[in-house]
């Protein structure tokens, strides 16, 4: 091929003369924007620090903000120990829909309270803010919300635990210490019924004292029925 | 620092509402009378509080709170008490003066007198009767209390069925702050106080000053280990005073009539006065009786003594003494001594019917039902006493069951973190120190004397 002098110049200047003619891309930044999807971040990226350690802390933050939930994690955590996940990928659908559901402004339902019944929690947001939401009165708030639904429902636990920062177990340990507080109503089932036959322990005992002083035997257990010698069983 | 639950008298009560008229038993003339007031009961109980409070003014009421206010002041009103040789009513007989020190000693921002009206024992009605007859004593014994150790607040723990003490009580405080006698000032000194009635139910165990606190601080009611004594750390971590509502009422007698008119009443050791139910074939009934009474004399208040087998002193946990010691004077160290103790202040007699081992096996399972599930000796120990006693019942014991029932229980006395523990064992064990014959007699021949058990006959020998 011939070379010609000027030839690559020419060349060049007629590049930049059609692209003078063309439509240009660059912005004023700040006083125009560019048309993008309200959504769009960015593209998604790890970075890495100095040392070439990956800066990721693994915190799931950006997960659980993401709003349409694509964003999951995997790997080891910062222990080594373990695969982390914020949820396994069957779930995303799910996730997909709550967060649908979140950014309709509807209430979004709380799995942990779908095994239980509702309550309507009106009464207790009354009893909750008598007591200043203040778990140094869990005992008076547990009686209260007895008094108010007649027995203390999963759900008003699990809100009062929400409420007065109590733990659920320190509140369903204390409700379960004493014998007047109750988790299901009254008949609920035929076990609830048989531990209700003997609710009040004291009343037992009363009798069973009773029973014992006229000698008709009070303790528990095959004894209690009055024999003589003449009756006894034969073994 | 605000604990200030508001004011609520809404109560969830489970099971039948109990409400029985107590009976007084009338006592001999010649015992004195410091707690009950026979006239006082049936005029507080009608009528509004302030005439009530009129008329227990006129009566002498609040004399001892004036005395402790405007004479003694704080440190002399525990020298008082201290010198009178008063001992906590709840069963233990701690000194009340030594306690009320150690509170005053220990550095605090702030202070609380809890009253203990529980009355655990579902068979005794002695504080709920207290409080029902003589609210005032309470009260006041509750003011001096707190002027002296410099408490704001004090809380009356109450069983939640007894509606009509709660709503004695309620009143009784209103119209003695109406008259300043407590609140914020008490009688102007600049010291006050804040009365509440606190009304608790659902477990036996609420009867023990920890695990009574636990349950004002609205948590689980299982024991702490002591010391540190409630005294120094108590209710919120601050220094509380726990006493029965006796010990409380006596307070004011103290200081209106003097430390040594206390100390003459009574046993030199504990003196003062105790109110006892004594359930026996007469009747079942309330009597305040001085300490250090034989036990004969206490039982004739509810009837004969003919026929007599067993007395069980001390309620679910207490001992069961045979007849020969019907002579124990009815004081904190002599049950002791006797295998018995104060304890709820219950007094049964049980006659030729009854047979000891279904008594001890009934009480002790109650004690084991009831046991707070703290501590391994006292959730599986008395439970285990309690299963060696069904087997002696049943005729099916091993012939090791008495040495075993005897070693268990020393363990679980020697480790247990509270008194219910160190107590569930008493039936057993006062059932072998004076019954070993009655014992013997279901375990080697497989006969219950009283014709009670149904002791399977299969015993070697045994089966005719």
């Amino acid at each position: 091929m011939m070379r010609v002098p000027g030839l690559g110049l020419a060349k060049g200047m007629g590049l930049t003369l059609r692209r003078f003619f063309e439509p240009k891309a660059t912005i004023k930044y700040p006083e125009e924007r560019a048309d993008v999807s309200p959504k769009f971040r960015g593209r998604l990226q790890l970075l890495y620090d100095e040392f070439g350690a990956i800066k990721c802390e693994t915190c799931f933050q950006c997960a659980q903000a993401c709003p349409i939930e694509c964003i999951d994690m995997g790997g080891l955590d910062t222990k080594g120990r373990y695969h982390v996940h914020w949820g396994p990928p069957e779930t995303y659908g799910e996730r997909r829909d709550e967060s649908a559901l979140r950014r309709s402004g509807r209430p979004v339902p709380d799995p942990a309270y779908a095994h239980f019944g509702a309550i309507d929690i009106v009464p207790l947001e009354a009893i909750l803010e008598e007591f200043d939401h203040d778990p140094k009165h869990l005992l008076q708030i547990l009686e209260a919300t007895q008094a108010a639904f007649g027995y203390l429902p999963i759900a008003a636990i699990k809100l009062i635990s929400h409420r007065t920062g109590a733990w659920y177990a320190t509140i369903y340990g204390t409700a379960s210490f004493y014998r007047h507080l109750r988790f299901e109503p009254p008949g609920a089932d035929a076990q609830t019924a048989a531990l209700d036959a003997r609710r009040p322990a004291e009343a037992t005992y009363l009798a069973g004292l009773a029973a014992a002083l006229a000698g008709a035997g009070g303790g528990p257990g095959p004894a209690g029925k009055k024999h003589r010698d003449g009756e006894r069983p034969q073994a | 620092m605000a604990q200030d639950p508001p004011a609520r008298s809404t109560v969830t009560v489970s099971g039948p509402r109990r409400e029985p008229m107590t009976t007084i038993l009338r006592t001999p003339a010649d015992w004195p009378s410091l707690l009950l007031d026979a006239d006082a009961a049936t005029s507080t109980r009608r009528g509004d509080p302030a005439a009530a409070l009129d008329a227990a003014v006129k009566r002498g009421a609040f004399e001892g709170l004036k005395r402790c206010v405007h004479e003694l002041g704080p440190t002399g009103t525990i020298a008082t008490i201290a010198a009178s040789g008063l001992r906590g009513r709840g069963g233990a007989g701690f000194p009340t003066g030594e306690k009320w020190r150690l509170a005053l000693r220990s550095e605090a921002a702030q202070r609380y007198v809890v009253a203990n009206g529980y009355g655990a024992d579902p068979s005794v009605a002695t504080d709920r009767t207290l409080l029902e007859t003589n609210p005032f004593a309470v009260i006041e014994g509750i003011a001096i209390a707190a002027f002296s150790i410099g408490a704001t607040e004090a809380f009356i723990a109450v069983r939640a069925e007894a509606t009509e003490a709660i709503r004695q009580l309620e009143g009784a405080i209103a119209a003695a702050e109406d008259a300043s006698y407590v609140g914020p000032s008490i009688l102007g000194s600049g010291r006050g106080v804040t009365i509440r009635v606190r009304p608790v139910q659902g477990a036996y165990m609420l009867g023990e000053e920890t695990v009574l606190l636990k349950a004002l601080e609205g948590k689980r009611g299982q024991p702490e280990q002591r010391p540190p004594h409630p005294a120094e750390r108590g209710l919120w971590g601050k220094p509380t005073v726990v006493q029965n509502v006796q010990t409380l009422a006596a307070v004011p007698w103290i200081l209106a009539n003097g430390p040594e008119a206390f100390a003459a009443v009574g046993s030199s050791a504990s003196p003062g006065t105790i109110l006892v139910q004594v359930r026996g074939p007469g009747g079942d009934g309330v009597a305040e009786v001085p300490l250090g009474t034989p036990l004969r004399d206490i039982l004739a208040l509810a009837g004969s003594e003919t026929g007599l087998k067993a007395v069980l002193v001390g309620g679910p946990s207490g001992g069961l003494l045979p007849v020969d010691l019907l002579d124990t004077p009815y004081e904190f160290d002599a049950l002791r001594e006797a295998g018995a103790h104060v304890g709820s202040g219950s007094i049964v007699a049980a006659d030729q019917r009854a047979c000891v081992v279904d008594l001890a096996r009934l009480l002790t399972r109650f004690c084991a039902d009831e046991a707070c599930g703290k501590t391994i000796p006292c959730r599986i120990g008395t439970r285990r006493i309690s299963e060696i006693g069904d087997r002696i019942a049943t005729g099916l014991p091993k012939p090791t069951d008495l040495q075993l029932l005897a070693d268990l229980s020393a363990d679980v006395v020697g480790s247990a973190l509270c008194d219910h523990e160190r107590l569930a064992t008493l039936p057993y064990t006062s059932g072998m120190r004076y019954f070993r014959g009655e014992l013997d007699e279901h375990i080697l021949r497989s006969n219950c004397p009283a014709g009670v058990c149904r002791p399977i006959a299969v015993a070697a020998g045994a089966v005719s």
